[in-house]
């Protein structure tokens, strides 16, 4: 079904017409690099805030108001620059071992900071003065770091795509 | 002088040939380089958000920076340790792009402005520093690590 949607994409006169353009997917590529580092840097030090490894005495609600309209700004470019390269060549990506990881992995991200602002977060005025958090902002700060280093290897692994397991290869999705 | 013989020289190091024979160590290194700059990019923007009155703006100056350099100058350890194989294994092509030219330039301008003018702003007072020329720092500094960000990547789409 997935593979159908993917296929319809591909045909699509839109789709087609950039993915012929002669620099489309340079600026795209170029702008997702540069956004990735505003998003990615952010999120960072957001992370490493609560991990208790940086900007131990800014509370965590204003590392949040300073800098996470900037971050939403970098999601933005990240998001819609990432989803046109997609557009363009969705046959490339579809049998992308990294690609789909990667999918996979912004997922995790996104679910634990899900978590993280519907749970831990609701009692940040409690102890958003000290400089270690408690054990389970620590937690989802650790998780974030980890899983992000994760999104932008995947990222950069998507160039390798014959670089994957051999059963991945085995399914023949390409 | 042209540093052609040296970027030879570099090409046909037995170091350069074990990334060219082997199949994992040039990823590695690339997704290294790649999360190295997000660490980067973020201690940088700490502080330039800072003079640009945006981000932390209730800490103090002094205190970002103070917070943010040892990532500054950790991940940029990180990434002339890891930029250093990428260049040498494939010399001859770094040699021959205007990308990796300009992106050197950049950076050495961006280290220049990094060390200098901006690390003595950021350890200043600020009421003494008046309401423009830390924008104008902060501004600068932006567009050079931009222009560092974009040449380096144009270096693997275009040449
Ligand atoms: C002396 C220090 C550095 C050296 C020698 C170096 C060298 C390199 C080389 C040779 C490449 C591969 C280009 C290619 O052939 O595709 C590269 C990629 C890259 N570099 Fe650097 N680099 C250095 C520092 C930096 C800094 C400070 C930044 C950013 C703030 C940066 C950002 C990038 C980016 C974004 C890429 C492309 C990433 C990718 O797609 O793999 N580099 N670098």
């Amino acid at each position: 079904m997935l593979r159908a949607l993917f296929e319809w994409v591909d045909v699509m006169p839109s789709s087609i017409s950039l993915r012929e353009s002669l620099n489309g997917y340079v600026y795209l590529l170029t702008a997702h690099v540069v956004s990735m580092g505003l998003v990615a840097g952010i999120i960072g030090y957001w992370d490493m805030r609560l991990a208790g490894m940086a900007l131990k005495w800014v509370p965590v609600s204003k590392v949040k108001s300073g800098l996470f309209p900037w971050m939403y700004a970098g999601v933005a470019v990240n998001a819609f620059t990432g989803f046109l390269m997609l557009y363009s060549q969705p046959m490339r990506y579809y049998p992308n071992f990294w690609f789909w990881l990667k999918m996979g992995l912004l997922v995790v991200v996104a679910a634990n900071a899900a978590y993280f602002h519907l749970s831990i977060e609701k009692t940040v005025d409690e102890w958003e003065h000290d400089p270690v958090a408690p054990f389970k902002a620590r937690l989802a700060g650790y998780v974030s770091l980890v899983f992000w280093v994760g999104v932008i290897t995947t990222g950069r692994m998507t160039a390798y795509s014959g670089l994957v397991p051999q059963w991945w290869i085995d399914l023949g999705l390409g | 002088m042209s540093l052609q013989p040296f970027f030879e020289w570099m090409g046909g190091l037995r170091f350069s040939a074990f990334f060219l024979e082997s199949v994992w160590p040039t990823p590695i290194v690339q997704c290294i380089h790649l999360v190295s700059v997000a660490v980067f990019v973020g201690a940088l923007l700490l502080v330039d958000l800072r003079l640009l009155g945006q981000g932390l703006k209730e800490t103090p100056l002094p205190q970002v920076a103070r917070a943010a350099e040892p990532w500054l100058f950790g991940s940029f350890v990180v990434l002339v340790v890891t930029g250093i194989p990428q260049m040498s294994s494939t010399a001859l092509k770094q040699y021959y792009s205007p990308f990796f030219w300009w992106k050197m330039e950049m950076l050495l301008l961006g280290v220049i402005l990094t060390v200098t003018i901006r690390r003595k702003m950021a350890s200043t007072e600020e009421s003494q520093l008046g309401p423009v020329w830390p924008k104008v720092v902060a501004l600068t500094s932006i567009a050079l690590w931009t222009s560092v960000t974009i040449g380096a990547r144009l270096i693997g789409l275009l040449s």
